[in-house]
């Protein structure tokens, strides 16, 4: 089969702010990965806004204003007020509104990332939120994690396996781990990171470059 | 690699239909697969079953379709899939049917791609449509249909 010449790339028209999903379980590290992309997209000159979403409060979102890391208007805020699927999933209206509006308040923005509620295994994000999203888990949740074969781990289209550093500390397996999601994952993409000391940011900001932006 | 943002429009749209044809008998279209479950998504990387790697953007109220056709020009287009591909196994019997088999796959156009003696054809309709045209060669046994018709 003979491939017809390649013509040159058609410059591409104005395409609207690409919006990646972040969930995962309470306390796997989603707020840190955010902050942690937030500086690591800042220094590659990425255009940027965040969406927290919180049960009742607005705390994550306060927290990433609060960082220094990025004009806090580019922060918004969704108050979930139910399982924090519902609104990333059955209805994510509240997010569609938040995100319009950020890209109407700030023309040219290239990325928006959306940062769901602590949910469960089974939270998963809606193809009319988010064009690629993320799931966190951490070694602390048990290396038995990925074997339980939940929808984020197995749906997502990243999976980051975060708190690498704590393995040794909670009788964790990581290489074990690791194999085991890549295997459920029937060898699609699974970075380790530990987010605190930014370790593994970088493969997942050039993941979303590539995959996302479309950048390299 | 193809940055492309948008749908250009229907392969079944009068206008685009003409053209289409037109490049399907240059052997210049090229078809997107993309999974059902990743129909909704409005942006996307992946490679066309000719290996050109398309970077795909939509505006948020359109979506992807079987059909949509995602770039066309005087040498090419490419053309949205839904589903994985789907092949056609086919295994040649001695040289007379490697021969005939690859004879008439050429000059049907059609996609093909090579694993080890057999000859795997992309489908783009009904497996059947595919067997109609080399049903000589099978009769007479030069030819056999193996594995994975689907």
């Amino acid at each position: 089969m003979n491939a017809p010449a390649l013509s040159p790339a058609t410059p591409a028209k104005t395409a609207p702010a690409a919006r990646v999903g972040i969930g995962g379980p309470v306390g796997s590290g989603k707020t840190a990965l955010v902050e942690r992309l937030i500086a690591a997209f800042a220094a590659r000159k990425v255009d940027l806004a965040v969406i927290t979403n919180d049960l009742v409060t607005h705390e994550d979102a306060e927290r990433v204003r609060r960082s220094g890391l990025i004009d806090p208007a580019r922060v918004s805020a969704v108050e979930a007020g139910a399982c924090p699927h519902t609104v990333i999933r059955e209805d994510p209206t509240l997010n569609i509104e938040a995100a319009d509006d950020l890209e109407r308040r700030f023309p040219g923005v290239e990325l928006i990332l959306i940062e769901s509620g602590g949910d469960n295994l089974a939270s998963t994000f809606s193809r009319d939120l988010t064009d690629f999203w993320i799931f966190v888990i951490d070694v602390a949740g048990g290396d038995d994690i990925p074997r339980k074969r939940g929808p984020g781990v197995l749906k997502c289209d990243l999976l980051v396996i975060n708190k690498a550093d704590l393995a040794p500390h909670v009788g964790v397996d990581l290489d074990g781990m690791i194999a085991e999601a890549r295997r459920v994952r029937a060898g699609r993409p699974v970075i380790v990171t530990n987010c605190r000391r930014s370790e593994g940011i970088d493969a997942v900001a050039d993941h979303l470059e590539r995959e996302v932006l479309f950048r390299t | 690699m193809l940055r492309l943002h948008g749908i250009v429009g229907d392969r079944r749209d009068h206008a685009l239909h003409h053209r289409l044809h037109h490049l399907e008998h240059h052997d210049a279209i090229e078809f997107l697969f993309v999974p059902e479950a990743d129909l909704g998504r409005r942006r996307l990387r992946a490679l066309t079953d000719r290996g050109t790697e398309c970077a795909v953007s939509l505006d948020r109220d359109d979506a992807l379709y079987d059909g949509a056709v995602l770039f066309i020009d005087d040498d090419r287009a490419v053309v949205v899939r839904a589903g994985a591909p789907r092949e056609l196994r086919l295994r040649p019997q001695g040289t007379e049917g490697a021969l005939k088999l690859g004879f008439l796959a050429g000059h049907l156009h059609w996609r093909v791609r090579f694993e080890g003696t057999d000859l795997c054809v992309v489908l783009d309709g009904a497996a059947a449509d595919y067997t109609a045209r080399i049903a000589p060669l099978l009769d007479d046994g030069i030819v056999t249909v193996v594995g994975n018709a689907n």
